[in-house]
């Protein structure tokens, strides 16, 4: 029992320590920046574009979902000049973040792993070194920046839709009109709560980024390597979110 | 002048032992085939040159200089010296066919060639390059397609197109002929010697396809029992005087590596 617990810490220090590795060898990549711009405008296009619809999606029911539940509440004690602020200041520094950072991870960081296992099981990998290639530079970098990039472009995208979304919800099913949300979102919610979210979604795009592309790397064993490794990216990201969310929270505010 | 210097070189993947006191050399413009039964270290060997592995201890010198503890960012000018091609292809998926075996000559490799421009080849002087390599392998008409939609053989002709396009001094070919009919092979072995004719290049190639292999190169050296055991002339290697060769070659079933297999051996001077 206590000889697996030991190793079970063992093994996550050793993937802990891999990750932090792999976050230094890409920044001394960034110094100065060098890396392949077709590799990054690509990986911009296809991380961040493509992940447009889902995300849009997602971020207007999470902002209906808000109002749905604060609603009735706000009707009841006649404070409706509040639903706008209470769901926005959820929306805007916990769940559009947090739920959007989630879908990202599940479709590209999963996505990043597959494609960066796959590449290492059939040697493609080796066949860049062997070009001379550093494989971190070339396909490591252009990833993690793409993916914070577009993370804290699409948290900024579903932060609007969210409110749109409860605005409409509100307005539908509450019958609190659409000028009344509207002062109450603009009155109420200071820039900081939106930054507060954007600051959380670029440290939510790291810990993606890293644990997708280490564990895409570091592969070992062929197609069930390639699951194992696709599996532990997505925990790993999911865990790293919530510690991130709960340790950002409370040191920022 | 030799263009590989290997000398007692030993590789251990955990408690598996691979390579076991290795010493082998290559003179310049030379081409040496390597053959031995599955799972051998032929292809550790080969990676092992390149730099691509590093090994437990030993000496080990492409073109006079060491690989052995340097960092990857410093093997990067030997390694522009290098063309291979790997066993499993390592073609880039993301990557259609010209985009491949055009690749190495946008990184930087190549440029010894008469037609660069400032250092870097042309664009125009890139496509020209690649879609003769692509001709010569049979492959034209190819150059769009993506590397999932190849066979295995379409798949190992891009491999040997990528690793042959620069020109590279020392060539390394691990299993040239896999997955490879009779005539498309012969071709193939053609084509490479042509191209080692045509720039001098020191070749090493890994092949399980002994016959064809010996119509290519000029000594075909055996590893078994994690060491070289026999090195000899291509030419009469199916006359080789060591029995294990002899049997290998001919594909008989009986004999002494049928009585040992392939890392049980301690007799390693079998005549």
């Amino acid at each position: 029992m206590i000889s697996a617990i030991g190793a079970g810490a063992l093994r996550i220090a050793q993937e802990v320590g891999g990750i932090v590795l792999l976050a230094g060898q890409v920044l001394r990549a960034l110094i100065p920046p060098r890396m392949d711009t077709r590799e990054l405008w690509k990986n911009l296009y296809k991380m961040g574009n493509r992940s447009v619809p889902i995300v849009v999606l997602t971020a207007f029911f999470s902002g209906a979902l808000m109002m749905l539940q604060a609603g009735p509440f706000v009707k009841k004690f006649g404070a409706t000049g509040l639903a706008g602020w209470g769901a926005g200041y959820a929306v805007l520094r916990e769940i559009g973040p947090i739920l959007i950072a989630l879908m990202f991870s599940g479709r590209v960081g999963a996505n990043n792993t597959a494609e960066l296992s796959t590449m290492t099981v059939t040697e493609q990998l080796d066949g860049l070194r062997a070009l001379a290639i550093d494989p971190v530079r070339f396909l490591v970098v252009p990833r993690v920046i793409a993916m914070v990039v577009m993370l804290v472009a699409l948290t900024a995208i579903g932060d609007l839709v969210a409110l749109v979304g409860a605005t409409l919800i509100g307005r539908a099913m509450l019958d609190i009109e659409l000028s009344s949300m509207y002062y109450s979102i603009t009155e109420n919610l200071k820039p900081y709560d939106f930054l507060h979210g954007i600051y959380k979604s670029i440290a939510f795009g790291v810990a993606i980024a890293m644990s997708s592309c280490y564990f895409g790397i570091t592969v070992r064993g062929g197609a069930v390597g390639v699951g194992r490794a696709v599996n532990a990216a997505v925990v790993a990201a999911a865990v790293s979110i919530m510690l991130l969310d709960f340790f950002l929270t409370y040191l920022t505010g | 002048m030799t263009a590989v210097r290997i000398a007692d070189v030993h590789k251990r993947y955990g408690s598996r032992r691979v390579l076991d006191g290795i010493s082998l050399e290559l003179p310049r413009g030379t081409k040496l085939g390597l053959i031995g039964p599955a799972a051998a270290g032929k292809s550790v060997l080969c990676k092992l040159i390149c730099g691509l592995e590093q090994p437990d201890r030993g000496e080990l010198e492409v073109f006079g200089e060491s690989v052995v503890g340097k960092r990857e960012a410093d093997l990067g000018p030997l390694r522009k010296r290098i063309g291979m091609l790997f066993q499993n292809y390592a073609l880039f998926d993301f990557l259609t066919v010209e985009q491949n075996v055009a690749f190495p000559l946008e990184h930087g490799f190549g440029t010894q060639s008469r037609d660069r421009a400032g250092g870097e080849l042309t664009t125009e002087a890139i496509a020209e390059r690649v879609a003769a390599r692509l001709k010569a392998v049979g492959l034209a008409g190819s150059e769009r397609k993506l590397t999932g939609e190849l066979s295995g053989g379409m798949k190992k002709r891009v491999g040997i197109a990528r690793a042959t396009v620069a020109d590279a001094e020392l060539v390394i070919y691990d299993e040239p002929s896999a997955g490879l009919d009779p005539v498309t092979t012969q071709k193939i072995y053609d084509l490479l010697a042509a191209d080692q004719q045509r720039t001098g290049a020191t070749v090493l190639a890994v092949s399980s396809d002994v016959t064809a292999l010996a119509t290519f190169v000029d000594e075909i050296a055996f590893l078994y029992d994690h060491r070289i055991v026999y090195r000899g002339p291509a030419a009469t290697i199916a006359d080789s005087p060591n029995s294990l060769v002899r049997q290998f070659v001919r594909g008989e079933l009986e004999g002494p590596l049928d009585q040992a297999g392939p890392g049980m051996s301690s007799d390693r001077s079998v005549t």
